[in-house]
């Protein structure tokens, strides 16, 4: 035992030896002892990374839920992370989903538009009809069928399946307002991830089939219930409304966390096979305004002229039986043009009566006493003044000399309609 | 020391490598199942940790739970009255049971094979016991749009929930058209009905143009009947007025008339009158001789 133990001792000595004088072996054992540092380093930072990992931010306009071990940490609003520094534990501990929730995205929907080669959106619309197939082809063109006039001749002969075409081009805003609902119930396909990108960059992408088949869905059984005029000008945001709440309850009942924001349509048109039918129907519709315009203009100018602006209330007061005369009066003080001209006629009638009368009566009263004592004398002066007034203002005057002796005189004078138009002959001289 | 460092290395490593090898996550999304030497054994539809053995006895397939779209292709489907349309219709489905899924259909893209047959099938019976009027119709009352969507809806559903695991939430025809060669019929008929409404446009504006002014006339013939009126009454009340002098003019009626006939006589011939009178009239008479005057004694 005894010389087993001085046997290793030697070869030890001797192993040290040779390692002191070998310089191979110190090189590699330098640095098999420098790979273990460096070795042991970075076993350091990958654990410190590992724990930091954790440490992330949830940017403004975003939310965020935290998963633990796959499920939806927290209780009530607490499941629901804000903006700003989140402290949480390594994957696949807690895994952060990040959802923007302030942005309004707009969703362009092209499909009930009619069939337009590249670049065509850019030409000319007069280019667009003079290209127009004589047929639609279900599968290149787009349109949405609307239903006909209730009262139409043709709907009544099919039974009521009158329908027409139209075309229109859609723009939905959606924003995402559940971010639970959302995460849960819509198929986000994060495979498209590419290096750099996180869930929410390939939201709209992944959700955009589903939206565009939810809203054409909600225009195809919109737009049945709506003839053109009220698609096109009548009912325009009534049709949107309409499609907002059909597309509204669709993603409700799906659960998928998504709010419309708004509906519009962008382009709607008849179909451009029929565009000289509509724009002929269209010229006589603005033709109709003009005819019925023109005639209201009419109107309101034959009653202004006839009892001002108060002409129709004053109307209607004096068709209503049970509307007394007092309340009319204030109407007939408001009353202007020809009606007002009769009244106060009328009442320049009754001044003049009167006052005329007065001073007859007091002209009468005062040449009266005078009458009286000389009345040959006061009527003969009242009687010439009347003669040199009537003379004085007569355009012409004839004084005529009677034949004498008892004898009738027949004079014969050629006198003017209008005495201050002189005769043609007597204007030229 | 260095045996007790390596042997703690040792030990975290086969620790992390039996937590990789017998645990696993279930996330909010997803359902799964654990299969036991390749046979489904157990179901999973709850978010969380489990665990299993590790593989070869047990691995796990997991499945998107999500709701996902699937559009079927366009396609032509007679309605009842033999009036053919031609629809597209989309459904939005999920992965409910992850066995019955797993066992009937396996993949998404098997479900989504069988899925677009169970449409097609659903379509052609459904629309079948439709008229093309239920669809669209010029009584908004008589169509039924929405009712056949619904019950194209139960349809499917009755048949894919048992058989393939799979919940249809929601169905919807995104196109819906008429065939080629009936869009040619239904612009003829579009252009009739249009130049219809174009002669009826213009004769309705003339008739209501004439009725608006046919109108404005009545109420001006009116109004000025109740101006006149009014004004007659103005002026008899103007003559009630006057008359109070008449008293005074019954001193001397024969002076008031001769100064009334003054006054008219000087009114009627103010303006554009031509006046014959006789030599002999006052103060004419001055003309064919001189007056024979005396002072009055």
């Amino acid at each position: 035992m005894a010389e087993e133990h001085e046997h290793n001792q030697a070869a030890q000595g001797r192993d040290n030896a040779a390692r002191q004088t070998d310089p191979g072996l110190n090189y590699l054992a330098g640095a098999l002892k420098v790979s273990f540092v460096v070795l042991k380093i970075i076993m350091a930072v990958l654990v410190i990374f590992f724990l930091f990992s954790g440490v992330t931010t949830v940017g403004p306009g975003e939310r965020a839920i935290v998963l633990w071990f796959g499920k939806i940490r927290g209780m009530g609003e607490a499941r629901l992370l804000g903006p700003g520094l989140k402290l949480l534990l390594p994957y696949p501990i807690h895994e952060i989903v990040r959802i923007p929730v302030e942005k309004k995205v707009n969703l362009a929907v092209n499909s009930f538009w009619y069939y337009q080669k590249a670049g065509d959106e850019m030409g000319e619309p007069v280019d667009q009809k003079a290209n127009a197939p004589p047929t639609l082809n279900p599968l290149t063109e787009g349109y949405c069928l609307v239903r006909g006039e209730k009262e139409s001749p043709t709907a009544a002969a099919s039974e009521g399946s009158d329908y027409n075409i139209l075309h229109s081009r859609w723009v939905l805003t959606y924003q995402i307002t559940d971010v639970e609902r959302f995460y849960k119930n819509c198929f986000v396909d994060t495979s498209r991830l590419q290096a750099g990108q996180n869930y929410a960059d390939v939201i709209k992408q992944s959700i955009t089939p589903l939206l565009e088949n939810l809203f054409a869905d909600a225009v195809v059984t919109t737009m049945v219930n709506y003839t053109i005029e009220e698609a096109m000008f009548e009912k325009v945001s009534s049709v949107t409304e309409h499609v907002k709440d059909r597309l509204q309850k669709k993603l409700a009942d799906i659960d998928s966390g998504i709010k419309v924001v708004s509906v519009q349509i962008r382009d709607i048109t008849w179909p451009r096979q029929v565009s000289a039918a509509f724009e002929a129907a269209l010229t006589a519709t603005q033709a109709k305004q003009k005819t019925i315009s023109e005639a209201k203009l009419y109107a309101e100018k034959t009653l202004n002229e006839t009892a001002g602006p108060v002409a129709v209330e004053l109307l209607a007061a004096l068709h209503d039986a049970s509307s007394d005369r007092l309340k009319q009066e204030p109407l007939w003080g408001q009353v202007a043009g020809k009606a007002q001209e009769k009244i106060a006629d009328a009442r320049g009638y009754r001044t003049q009566v009167v006052e005329n009368t007065r001073a007859n009566a007091e002209y009468l009263a005062r040449i009266l006493p005078e009458y009286r004592k000389h009345p040959k004398l006061v009527i003969q002066r009242i009687y010439q003044d009347a003669i040199e007034q009537v003379l004085r203002d007569a355009d012409e005057k004839i004084v005529i000399q009677p034949a004498g002796h008892g004898k009738a005189t027949e004079v014969r004078v050629l006198i003017n309609r209008d005495p201050t138009i002189k005769p043609k002959s007597e204007s030229e001289k | 020391m260095k045996n007790i460092t390596i042997t703690m290395f040792l030990v975290l490593l086969f620790v992390v490598l039996a937590m990789v090898f017998t645990m696993f996550q279930v996330r909010e999304t997803e359902s799964a199942l654990v299969m036991t030497f390749g046979k489904a054994t157990r179901q999973i539809t709850e978010p969380g940790l489990y665990f299993k053995w590790p593989p070869p006895i047990e691995w796990v397939q997991k499945f998107d739970s999500r709701a996902r779209v699937l559009e079927a292709e366009l396609g032509e489907t007679p309605t009842k009255g033999a009036v053919p349309i031609i629809v597209n219709t989309f459904i939005v489905w999920r992965i409910a049971e992850p066995l019955g899924f797993f066992n009937a259909v396996g993949t998404v893209s098997d479900a989504e094979a069988k899925l677009l047959s169970q449409i097609s099938n659903t379509q052609n019976t459904v629309i079948g016991r439709h008229n093309f009027s239920e669809f669209v119709n010029s009584d908004p009352e008589k169509i039924r749009f929405e009712e056949i969507e619904q019950e194209m809806l139960a349809g499917i559903q009755k048949a894919v929930h048992a058989d393939y695991g799979i919940e249809i939430r929601a169905l919807g025809i995104r196109q819906l058209k008429i065939s080629e060669d009936v869009s040619k019929d239904v612009f003829e008929r579009m252009r009739a009905e249009r130049n219809r409404r174009t002669g009826a446009t213009i004769a309705e504006g003339n008739a209501a143009a004439r009725k608006i002014v046919t109108d404005a006339n009545s109420m001006q013939t009116e109004l000025l009947a109740a101006a006149e009126a009014r004004a007659k009454a103005i002026r008899a009340q103007g003559d009630a007025e006057a008359a109070q002098y008449y008293k005074l003019l019954e001193q001397d009626p024969q002076l008031a008339m001769f100064l009334r006939d003054i006054d008219a006589l000087k009114k009627i011939l103010e303006q554009r009158s031509t006046v014959v009178i006789s030599a002999d009239t006052e103060p004419f008479k001055l003309l064919r001789q001189m007056p024979d005057l005396k002072p009055k004694e």
